[in-house]
């Protein structure tokens, strides 16, 4: 039983990403699973908006031109409050992308599937506050936090 | 309804109803001694409650011709409404109005002028408004619609009618906005019987009218709402945006409260009405 | 953070056992002559002040697992909020950069992830404690009925859920914006969040702002910036207006905030209920950083019996951000355009 609910109630977070069609949307709709994307390139816009922040990245085409590519992300929201802000991910650093492609080909857009720096690690910190050390390195790490509330 | 919040809401009801007579009794000249305004346990000014914007400001801040429409086309003789608009007829006309900015006009940059220019031009593509955008500030003040305050000793909150529209107004400074929005970020503070509100962390998308009227990312507005009797608060925004404009202007007009026994704010959560317009095009069959 | 998580927990767990004496039904009051650890703070009208940011993120979902029983124990909450943490810490971790691309044709994530593996995890803020209602660790919000889980329908709203699927298939699930889910359309948020009743999504931004004055009190959902306004007293609505979210009417029962809400908007369907639907709450402020909430759904034309649930709101000691949907909806024109692309391409196929 209790081997049960704890698989189950994991499961409930988890199916929570099962969202029904009454909640947000399944990736699925909006990505391509016949289009993979690995990227890598340099940050030349942010775009912290909702329901999807978007991170333009422009990478280098093997011929040698540069295309513009927008990568999807969650909402900003959650990275607010953890004390990302508007220039916490600054142009020019360079990330890799692995996703796919909207099913629109014609739109150089990708889901944000695994979005790192190029020595792999992520972007951003997750909710409980664990994972890399804050040692100074990330550019994206911002000072204390301030005082939230009303 | 418990009674007395009945009795306090009857009283309040009923100031507002005096003063009213009141001042429409005295003569033009205010000289008449100020109606006492309703005041919250902190001593000031009690600004709850629905008001709104009677003028033409959200068609045009800067003083303006009556005229067929805001999208015109090349007429025989002279311009007429375009395509777009033509079968809204007399709705869709322009009314004159004598403008809200003190000193009549805005002082732009030569390239926010132009920019204007440009966001008339193409109006029907640009003005936010048009697709259920979130009108910022201090545009959501005077949109054809009513907005709440909420006041009580810990908070002040606006709820603007048109496209859910909110403001929680900060009465603590959390520092720096951490990210751009439509509706900025809000801290404010009393200045005597004034309730003074600075306003940034804008984008640079919302307009301040119809009539093409913009700024940047940069803007800053400071708010002053002073409540001159219980049904009129004198509003003022004063605009500072080094980007766009050559020096800070302001706009300034009376608003006037919801006195109606049943008044409440409507919903107009506008965003699916604009579906049609937005992705029209993307249906399965777009309609013809 | 955790640490605002655990302590918030910890005084939760205090606060809320010794509440518990008095929560036995939840309009009671405090008996004579029982010390409280805390002092119900109150506004300048003399009622409880409920202001403030609050969050009802939780792990606990709606209804609850089969078999599993109301209350689970406390080594059992344990394991299932740090099989969470567990999960955050792992994926949390650095990537190989030297990685490919995914694999063609998916890479078998299900769910919202939908085959395309979604997003990072640290966008994600689902709540990380089981919900702790009275000194038990609730395995569902559903209380009542007693096996927590939604009643059945009646035969009317088997037949109206019944009607509602056979229009919604005479169209493709991507033909229309209409034809998408409220919350892709930016309309409503996801789930019910707004409510009412307001109700945990299990993904990110559960978060509410709530204002008092003496009239009126001031609800408002982060997603989407939905500001529901609950008069205290006043007339209903005409029957046939029907705003998103209802019409709330709200009314003090001692220091129980009681709010009655109907005249929902016909496409607002909370699981499936009729334009019958009434949805009382109950918020009462039981300690420094928690309210109790408490809902009951009637709408005897849908549910076979009255259900309720409950599930503490926690103290939110941070802003909440603008959520502005709509204007920066990508999602939706990428989903549209995305099905018409492919739908000329199929046909393309066919004609070569």
């Amino acid at each position: 039983m209790r081997t049960t609910l704890s698989i189950v109630l994991a499961g409930a977070v988890l199916a929570a990403a099962t969202v029904p069609l009454a909640g947000h949307h399944a990736f699925g709709a909006e990505f391509d699973p016949n289009a993979p994307i690995r990227l890598q390139g340099k940050v030349v816009k942010l775009e912290w908006v909702n329901p999807h922040a978007w991170i333009h990245i422009e990478i280098t085409k093997p011929d040698g031109t540069k295309e513009v590519w927008m990568v999807e992300g969650g909402t900003p929201n959650t990275l607010l409050r953890r004390g990302l802000t508007r220039d916490s991910l600054t142009f020019g650093t360079e990330l890799i992308v692995d996703g796919y492609q909207t099913k629109d080909h014609s739109l150089k857009r990708a889901n944000g599937r695994d979005v790192t720096f190029t020595d792999g690690r992520k972007i951003f910190m997750g909710s409980s506050g664990t994972g890399a050390p804050r040692d100074g390195r990330d550019p994206t790490e911002t000072p204390t936090k301030k005082p939230g509330g009303r | 309804m418990p009674k007395a919040v009945k009795q306090v809401a009857i009283a309040v009801v009923a100031a507002a109803a005096g003063a009213l007579a009141a001042i429409t009794a005295m003569p033009v000249s205010g000289q008449a001694p100020r109606p006492a305004l309703p005041r919250a346990a902190s001593g000031k000014p009690d600004l709850n409650g629905i008001w709104q914007a009677m003028n033409t400001a959200n068609w045009d801040i800067e003083p303006h011709n009556a005229r067929a429409a805001l999208a015109m086309r090349e007429g025989p003789v002279v311009p007429v409404p375009a395509k777009e608009v033509l079968a809204l007829g007399a709705i869709g006309a322009v009314p004159s109005g004598l403008g809200v900015v003190v000193g009549g006009d805005i002082p732009y940059t030569p390239e926010g002028l132009a920019r204007r220019k440009e966001n008339q031009a193409n109006w029907l593509a640009r003005d936010p408004e048009i697709k259920c955008y979130l009108p910022g500030v201090p545009r959501a003040t005077y949109m054809p619609f009513p907005f709440q305050i909420f006041q009580s000793e810990s908070a002040f909150f606006i709820a603007y009618e048109y496209a859910g529209a909110v403001r929680n107004i900060y009465l603590k400074d959390p520092g720096p906005p951490q990210v751009d929005t439509w509706m900025g970020q809000s801290v404010g503070a009393w200045d005597g019987d004034t309730f003074v509100v600075t306003t940034n962390g804008f984008n640079d998308q919302s307009w301040f009218d119809r009539s093409g009227n913009h700024h940047s990312e940069m803007m800053k507005v400071v708010e002053r709402y002073a409540m001159t009797t219980p049904g009129h608060i004198q509003y003022e925004a004063t605009i500072e945006d080094a980007k766009t404009f050559t020096r800070p202007w302001t706009i300034r007009m009376p608003l006037y409260r919801h006195v109606n026994a049943d008044a409440r704010l409507g919903q107009f959560k506008c965003v699916e009405f604009v579906e049609e317009l937005i992705y029209g095009h993307l249906r399965k069959t777009p309609l013809k | 953070m955790s640490h605002r998580g655990r302590h918030a927990f910890g005084a939760l767990g205090v606060a809320v056992a010794t509440a518990g004496l008095f929560l036995a039904t939840p309009s009671a009051q405090a008996p004579p002559g029982i010390a409280k650890p805390w002092t119900l703070p109150r506004s300048a009208d003399g009622k409880p002040d409920l202001q403030g940011n609050w969050t009802n993120a939780t792990m606990t979902p709606l209804e609850r697992p089969e078999g599993q029983a109301a209350t689970l124990t406390a080594a059992q909450a344990a394991r299932i909020e740090k099989g969470m943490a567990d999960r955050v810490e792992r994926l949390a971790q650095p990537s190989d950069p030297d990685r490919a691309a995914p694999p063609h044709g998916g890479d078998g994530s299900t769910g919202a992830a939908g085959n395309v593996g979604g997003y990072n995890n640290f966008w994600i803020d689902p709540g990380e404690r089981i919900a702790m209602v009275n000194g038990e660790y609730r395995s569902s919000i559903i209380t009542d009925p007693p096996d927590g889980r939604v009643p059945a329908l009646t035969d009317e709203g088997r037949r109206r859920q019944a009607e509602r699927q056979a229009r919604a298939r005479q169209f493709g699930q991507y033909d229309n914006p209409e034809n998408r889910p409220l919350a892709e359309r930016c309309i409503m948020s996801f789930g019910s969040n707004a409510g009412p009743p307001m109700l945990p999504n299990y993904f990110y931004n559960n978060n509410y702002t709530i204002v008092q004055t003496k009239d009126h009190v001031l609800i408002m959902t982060e997603m989407v910036h939905d500001a529901r306004i609950i008069r205290m007293g006043g007339e209903r609505l005409p029957k046939h207006v029907r705003p998103w979210m209802g019409d709330s009417i709200g009314r003090w029962e001692g220091d129980t905030l009681v709010i009655e809400t109907t005249n929902f908007h016909p496409q607002q369907l909370f699981r499936g209920a009729s334009d019958t639907l009434k949805v009382t709450e109950r918020l009462t402020r039981v300690s420094a950083d928690t309210i109790h909430y408490q809902f009951t759904i009637e709408d005897p034309e849908t549910f076979t019996r009255p259900w309720s649930g409950e599930l503490p709101f926690k103290a939110l000691n941070d802003l909440i951000f603008e959520y502005a949907c709509h204007e920066g909806n990508y999602a939706l024109s990428n989903v549209l355009s995305g099905e018409r692309a492919q739908e000329r391409e199929a046909a393309k196929k066919k004609s070569q």
